[in-house]
């Protein structure tokens, strides 16, 4: 059977997106950079923590250790990938909005 | 590739204390530093290392939080050990909202924190300025005050001759200065004004460390007799009268109609001992005065000295003693039975404040106490009355610990808020203290509500927090969930509240007891102050002083400017009579001497008398009302060239010629060997409290101002109208008879009067404000507690109602409870106040600690406030409808 969707809050959205953008690069520093970029707002490394570990706790994310250069004093640092239930999660999330979404193009159309 | 810039250890440190052990906390570890090398490479290195202090704390608190929170409750699922930040700032919105939402106990509470901080911030702000923060000089501890003692024991002030020798012989200073203050009449920049000053051996800045701000200090060049008049002027001074003139040294000043040149100007910094010193010479200048040479004469100098590294104050006052003794051998004609005295400055400078300031002081603390016993009341009857929400709250799955977390962020935010509103309440009553503060406390001009004093509100802020809000919030969460949902009424812990606030409530009464035994006995003292007879009447009096030096007046000069002044002065309108005196009556005497008397031997040199000498114009007595016992006052006609006469008080002829008249025997001022005068006692007056209306009389000597004429003396005006109105005409007249002879210190009796009783007026008004405020939050406290004691207990009124108990044995059974609790209190208080009031034993006068009077007032008073504040919640008893309470909720 497959994985079941869970509800997801918007950053917890925005994380489990910037992931899937980056793809094998996806680890603390480039998240919360991706995030700055993008979704234009300051990302509370503190927030995004929290929010990676109860990812990970809800089973929609996991990672591997990578080990880590001079840059980093030598530590080493998770590489995040999405569970099937993460992207079956996000996936729902997305049909939830595009649903909501359909038919209000022209309301939300941006007036030039 | 450049080695990495290493981001802040200390955070670093706190991150690696707070992240999870592992590789979990790794990760996180090396995400922060790589952060930290991208943004110090393209960025400040500041920013970086802000960015990375400030993330580290956000970080490391929220893991260790939720370690904290893991510890606790290892099986809490899995959503609730996330954002504990976010449970926390929960915590705070509702406990804001339900504040708001409380708002006659929001208000009560705040205003009586508001009134308990706001008090003990303002009086530590005078306390930590005066008596706990050293004297704005280098190595404060180290530097002493020195004097002479006299044969009586009493502190006085030395010689120079003896000064010059402790400087030469003494070896436990470093530096050891000789000083005396004086006032100099400055003319020339502007109008001729007084202003104050010092005399100082040139070591002065030596002893102080310290440097001119501009151009140099004295050399010992500058100390010698005869030398050239140099001065230092302080910064205020440079300012203030010579424009801050970057030219300013080498300018010439008229002072005493002298020329003197400034050599150096002070700094801003620069402090010693007095606030309002302008400007400091030589001591080598008084050395030209023959009087000030003589070993016999103690014309105001005292020493200060910096002890040597490693010298104790003990070892230097041994050596100070030593040497005292020594030029006594030396110099028995003047200097048998004088010691030495030696004393801390700071110690010098507090004086008696001290004692005032810790009494305050601790009056200020009960006032908190009493205050954050009322606010901890409050607290319980609110918890007493939200069972229900606490009890749903348990019911439904809500730890303990959130609860007594809950309750904690809401007595912290009352605390918080209510030591904001303190120190806002503080800084405006510093202001109300600082302006009824009497002139002349020390150190007052450094009274600010500063770091120290922020630190110090923000203490008892938390401390009051701790105290209030502890044991209601725990007491609050033991309440058993079930019990109280299924029974509503009376439950094990209500009985239990009840009783703490019963407790509590003692606790305040004695509080209360305490304060107001201390105000009513500073009120007793003030009565008994102005009760005194003071032996003359300071009504619808002015007093101006002037003084003449410097050269061109002789004795004869000084005596016909005197006449015309009392004549002129009289002949102003609203004048009645006017005189010359040395001594003002209150002030205290200006001229103490030894004398004897023509009819016995001289007595030994340590045998002989001193008393208060005071030069009168013969309209002296008239003035102040001083009544004649014997004989004559003085006359116009005792004037130089006829007979030398004195008039003597009562104690004078009581002491030497009791049962006897006076009148007749001669006196003489002076050592038996010195040239002057024997005097006839002409006339006996009644006595007058010289030296203050709660020091004892001293034998007192009048002599004719014509025939001993006083450079400094004080003209004195009485009029039939308002005494004060009359300054700017007799200014205006000095102005036109000498316009270089400045008149200074205009003040009227009752002025003068009053500031020797100042402290005690401002001790009395203070105390008297925190013992209203006590009596205050006692009776609201108490008929909270009483009030809410019927609501409690509603029920079994009810049931003895309904059995046939009348309106009278109810208001008894509520009346009676409450006033056990008062009693209680009152009791403890007393024991308290009993134990305590000796140590301001020095702040009363003619009152004892255990005065029967005060205690009387004091327990009639509570106890009757007490009955009023329990008839009240009595009489609603009796209103209770048991047919109401009976049918149950």
């Amino acid at each position: 059977m497959p994985p079941q969707p869970l509800y997801l809050g918007e950053f917890e959205q925005l994380v489990l997106l910037a992931v899937l953008r980056l793809g094998a690069d996806a680890y603390g520093v480039s998240i919360g950079r991706e995030l700055e970029e993008h979704a234009g707002r300051r990302v509370s490394r503190g927030a995004l923590y929290t929010t990676l570990d109860r990812l990970e706790q809800k089973g929609l994310l996991r990672w591997k250790l990578v080990h880590g250069g001079d840059e980093r004093g030598r530590l080493p640092r998770r590489a995040y990938d999405l569970t099937p239930r993460g992207v079956v999660s996000i996936r729902a999330a997305r049909n939830v909005l595009t649903r909501m979404w359909r038919g209000l193009d022209d309301v939300l159309k941006e007036r030039s | 590739m450049t080695t990495p810039i290493e981001p802040p250890r200390l955070a670093a440190w706190l991150l690696r204390r707070a992240l999870p052990r592992g590789v979990r906390g790794q990760t996180i570890l090396g995400d922060l530093t790589e952060e930290f090398s991208i943004r110090s490479a393209s960025a400040r290195q500041g920013h970086a290392r802000g960015w990375y202090w400030r993330t580290a704390m956000v970080v490391s608190a929220r893991y260790a939080f939720e370690r904290f929170q893991r510890k606790d409750r290892p099986s809490l699922p899995a959503q609730n050990r996330s954002s504990h930040m976010d449970n926390l700032f929960q915590d705070l919105r509702y406990a804001v909202r339900s504040l708001l939402k409380a708002r006659s106990f929001t208000v009560t509470a705040l205003a009586t924190l508001m009134l308990g901080i706001g008090a003990s911030t303002a009086i530590f702000s005078v306390v930590n300025a005066v008596v706990i923060r050293p004297l704005p000089l280098a190595n404060s501890d180290q530097v002493m005050w020195m004097a002479e003692t006299n044969r009586a024991g009493a502190v006085a002030s030395m010689s120079w001759p003896d000064c010059a020798d402790w400087q030469a012989r003494a070896t436990s200073f470093e530096t050891l200065v000789c000083g005396r203050s004086m006032t100099y009449t400055l003319t020339g920049l502007g109008q001729a004004e007084r202003i104050n000053g010092r005399q100082v051996t040139w070591n002065f800045l030596r002893l102080l460390s310290v440097q001119p701000a501009l151009g140099r200090g004295f050399i010992e060049a500058d100390d010698r007799t005869g030398a050239p008049h140099v001065v230092l002027v302080s910064d205020a001074f440079w300012r203030k009268r010579l424009g801050g003139d970057p030219a300013a040294v080498g300018r010439i000043l008229t002072i005493h109609n002298a020329p003197h040149e400034i050599a150096g100007v002070l700094p801003a910094s620069f402090w010693f001992v007095s606030a309002e010193e302008e400007i400091y010479e030589p001591l080598g200048t008084a050395t030209s005065i023959p009087a000030f040479v003589d070993r016999s004469n103690h014309m105001g100098v005292v020493a200060y000295g910096r002890l040597r590294p490693g010298v104790t104050e003990s070892s230097a006052r041994s050596e100070v003693e030593a040497l005292a003794a020594t030029l006594s051998r030396e110099h028995p004609n003047t200097n048998t039975d004088i010691g030495a005295f030696l004393q801390p400055l700071a110690a010098r400078i507090v004086g008696e404040t001290g004692t005032t300031l810790v009494a305050l002081m601790s009056a200020v603390g009960f006032l908190l106490l009493l205050a954050c016993v009322n606010v901890a009341n409050l607290l319980l009857t609110r918890s007493a009355s939200r069972r229900q929400e606490f009890a749903l709250r348990a019911a439904l799955g809500g730890s303990r610990i959130r609860l007594v977390r809950q309750l904690l962020v809401e007595s912290s935010v009352i605390s918080a808020a209510g030591g904001v509103l303190g120190v806002a309440a503080g800084w405006g009553l510093l202001k109300g203290l600082l302006a009824l503060a009497p002139a002349g406390l020390p150190r007052m001009e450094e009274v600010r509500l500063d770091s120290d004093v922020l630190f110090f509100a923000a203490a008892a802020t938390v401390l009051s927090g701790l105290v209030f809000g502890l044991f209601p919030s725990i007491q609050a969460s033991s309440l058993s969930g079930q019990q109280t949902l299924i029974r509503s009424g009376k439950t094990s812990t209500t009985g239990q509240s009840h009783r703490l606030r019963r407790g509590l409530m003692v606790v305040e009464v004695a509080l209360a007891v305490i304060l107001l035994v201390g105000a009513g006995l500073m009120v007793r003292t003030m009565q008994q102050l102005t009760s005194v007879d003071k032996g003359f009447d300071p009504r619808n009096i002015l007093t101006l002083r002037y003084s003449i030096a410097g050269a061109g007046w002789s004795d004869e000069r000084v005596v016909t400017f005197a006449d015309n002044l009392i004549t002129r002065t009289r002949a102003l309108p609203g004048v009645t009579d006017a005189a010359l005196t040395l001594s003002l009556p209150i002030e205290g005497s200006q001229w103490g001497s030894v004398f004897i008397v023509s009819d016995r031997p001289a007595p030994s040199r340590s045998e002989i008398p001193s008393g208060a000498f005071t030069p009168v114009s013969p309209g002296y007595f008239p003035v102040f009302g001083i009544h004649l016992l014997e004989g004559r006052l003085l006359l116009e006609s005792d004037r130089r060239g006829q007979a030398n006469v004195a008039v003597v008080n009562e104690s004078f002829a009581r002491q030497f010629w009791p049962g006897r008249s006076a009148l007749g025997n001669r006196l003489k001022q002076g050592w038996p060997e010195s040239e002057t005068p024997w005097r006839e006692i002409v006339g006996v007056v009644k006595d007058v409290k010289l030296n203050g209306v709660n020091r004892d009389t001293p034998l007192q000597v009048y002599l004719p101002f014509a025939q001993e004429p006083s450079a400094g003396p004080a003209l004195v005006v009485r009029s039939d109208i308002n005494a004060a109105t009359l300054t700017q005409s007799v200014k205006a007249l000095f102005q036109e008879l000498e316009p270089n002879l400045p008149a200074y210190s205009p003040q009227t009796m009752e002025e003068l009067m009053g500031g020797g009783m100042a402290r005690e007026r401002a001790s009395m008004v203070i105390l008297g404000v925190f013992a209203g405020i006590a009596l205050l939050l006692a009776s609201v406290g108490l008929y909270g507690v009483i009030s809410h004691g019927v609501t409690e207990r509603a029920r079994e009124i009810g049931v003895r109602i309904a059995l046939g108990a009348n309106q009278r044995q109810v208001v008894g059974l509520v009346v009676r409870q409450g006033l056990m609790t008062t009693v209680a209190g009152i009791v403890i208080g007393v024991g308290g106040a009993l134990l305590l009031t000796k140590y301001i034993k020095t702040m009363l006068f003619k009152v004892t600690p255990n005065d029967p009077t005060t205690f009387g007032m004091v327990v009639f008073t509570l106890a009757a406030v007490a009955l009023v504040a329990c008839y009240l919640p009595a009489r609603r008893a009796t209103r209770v409808d048991p047919t109401v309470t009976l049918r149950g909720e």
